[in-house]
């Protein structure tokens, strides 16, 4: 089911979406900021207890981390990862989740009408009354976020708890956080405090903080301070993007594809209006008898 | 040879073919007719399930089927199942669709043109045609092309996203021709072809059909008999 009280701003395999313009409403952000994440996993207890999923048995791979990755009962994971920089190994902590993309590859991707949709508030939902667990949008996502369900047939990702969001309330994660590590607003607030919080990093030290708003698709509903500039040290793609394969799929190859399979029927006519039947000529079959 | 069930032109074509009966000419035995309608439904039941998934401007054919999420369940295993008939229909056809070496280069799309204006350069040839024999050798690649890129979607997470995106594209492709393929398979056998429809449902053929599209063929049957 989707959110009631909010418009939808675009629907996949939809040639729109439901806003009419009358109202407008600020893009929503979650603000993560690594440097002050201390790992105590709270946020993700939360968005297990707020969203009735089930007890995910934990997975050892050597370190700290819950899982290996996010999965369809498991949408708020913190990746831990030990990097040697040139100050020395740094511990580094990641909430990851569903980023909200501006411009969704999932979306782009998904063949149901429906299925997923984005708000007018930017956040990026699945319905699974409409999804057909085809994995598209798996293929779509430069995040890998999108996790198959195989009991329910349906994919799954975090919500941004828009039931929350919907009625005034912050995100679960949001709300458990004991550090002040995360935080939730409009997008344009979410940014100043993160920008804010870089310039704090660069002038203790950290010369190479920044924010991470990747602005390939679109921006992200998620901004992360990062306290090196490395994505990749954080489990984060550089420069995501849609993948061009699925643009070029859905932009040129379907158009196409649409038309010259008209274009071969009414060829056909075009040809039997031109040329007519072969018609089976039996003079010398006559001539014979 | 004594039988209980005389022997009419659709009794002979039940297991013969090739051969002339009460002045028809059996050109698909029982067998042959069987393996191509199955691939015509196993292709159709995956187009009608399929189309829906690529554009929503064929969502309508989801309803044949009682919605998109069937389509999605019934496409992957229509889909098997075509490929299957098609490996059958390809070994069952395999000894009559080696080019001769008078037709070589008759895929040109010039003399696929020359076919469809009707003018008469064509070698005399076999049973099959230059350009049945070019639909036969696309339409079993392009059943490969979407078993291969088709596995790959139906189980996406177990494939690297680049290998996800080239399956994709791949799948794509292939379909749009195939489709545009079938369009003039379709056409051909039924309304610009009098009598050819007849082949591939009674089993046979005319004198007069044979002689005008494929006379080589009707010279070898009458030579055998």
């Amino acid at each position: 089911m989707v959110a009631q009280t909010l418009e939808i701003k675009s629907s996949s395999a939809s040639m729109w979406g439901t806003t009419t313009g009358i109202r407008t409403l600020p893009t929503v952000s979650k603000y993560i900021d690594t440097s002050t994440c201390i790992g105590c996993k709270a946020c993700e207890a939360a968005c297990q207890e707020w969203n009735d999923l089930k007890r995910v048995p934990t997975a050892q791979d050597g370190s700290y981390q819950t899982l290996p990755a996010l999965d369809a009962e498991f949408w708020n994971l913190i990746k831990f990862r030990e990097q040697d920089t040139a100050d020395g190994l740094a511990w580094l902590m990641r909430k990851d989740q569903c980023m909200h993309c501006a411009e969704p590859g999932c979306l782009a991707a998904c063949p149901a009408p429906g299925a997923i949709v984005q708000y007018a508030n930017g956040i990026v939902d699945v319905n699974p009354e409409a999804c057909i667990g085809c994995g598209y949008c798996a293929t779509g996502c430069p995040f890998e976020v999108p996790k198959f369900h195989a009991k329910t047939g349906k994919m799954a990702k975090c919500t941004l708890c828009v039931d929350r969001v919907e009625v005034g309330l912050e995100p679960a994660c949001i709300k458990a956080c004991p550090t002040g590590c995360l935080n939730f607003g409009t997008k344009d607030d979410m940014v100043a405090l993160g920008n804010l919080r870089v310039k704090q990093l660069k002038d203790s030290g950290f010369k190479d903080a920044a924010l991470y708003d990747p602005p390939g698709v679109g921006g992200t509903s998620v901004v992360t301070v990062l306290k090196f500039n490395k994505p990749e040290w954080y489990a984060l793609p550089a420069d995501p993007h849609v993948p061009i394969g699925v643009r070029v799929w859905k932009q040129i190859l379907r158009p196409v594809g649409v038309i010259a399979a008209f274009l071969s029927i009414f060829a056909v006519f075009g040809h039997y209006t031109k040329y007519g039947p072969k018609e089976v000529v039996d003079v010398e079959e006559k001539s014979h008898e | 040879m004594s039988s209980s069930v005389a022997e009419t032109p659709i009794v002979v074509a039940r297991h013969r073919e090739n051969v002339i009966v009460e002045g028809e000419i059996i050109r698909h035995r029982r067998a042959s007719r069987l393996i191509h309608w199955s691939v015509a439904f196993t292709f159709f039941l995956a187009l009608i399930t399929g189309m829906p998934i690529w554009t929503p401007i064929f969502r309508w054919m989801a309803a044949l089927v009682g919605g998109l999420e069937v389509a999605r369940i019934i496409h992957p295993y229509a889909g098997v199942l075509f490929f299957l008939v098609s490996v059958l229909q390809f070994f069952h056809w395999l000894g009559d669709m080696h080019f001769r070496a008078d037709e070589r280069g008759s895929w040109r799309p010039s003399k696929l043109m020359a076919y469809m204006r009707y003018e008469d350069t064509a070698p005399e040839g076999g049973k099959y045609n230059p350009g049945q024999k070019v639909f036969f050798w696309a339409v079993t690649l392009g059943a490969l092309a979407l078993l291969v890129s088709g596995v790959v979607m139906w189980f996406p997470l177990r494939f690297p996203p680049i290998v996800r995106e080239l399956a994709i594209l791949l799948h794509d492709i292939t379909f749009i021709c195939f489709f545009i393929g079938i369009v003039f398979h379709i056409y051909l056998g039924t309304a610009a072809e009098p009598g050819t429809f007849r082949s591939m449902i009674r089993g046979t053929v005319s004198r007069p059909w044979a002689r005008l599209h494929h006379p080589g063929w009707l010279k070898e049957i009458d030579n055998k008999e």
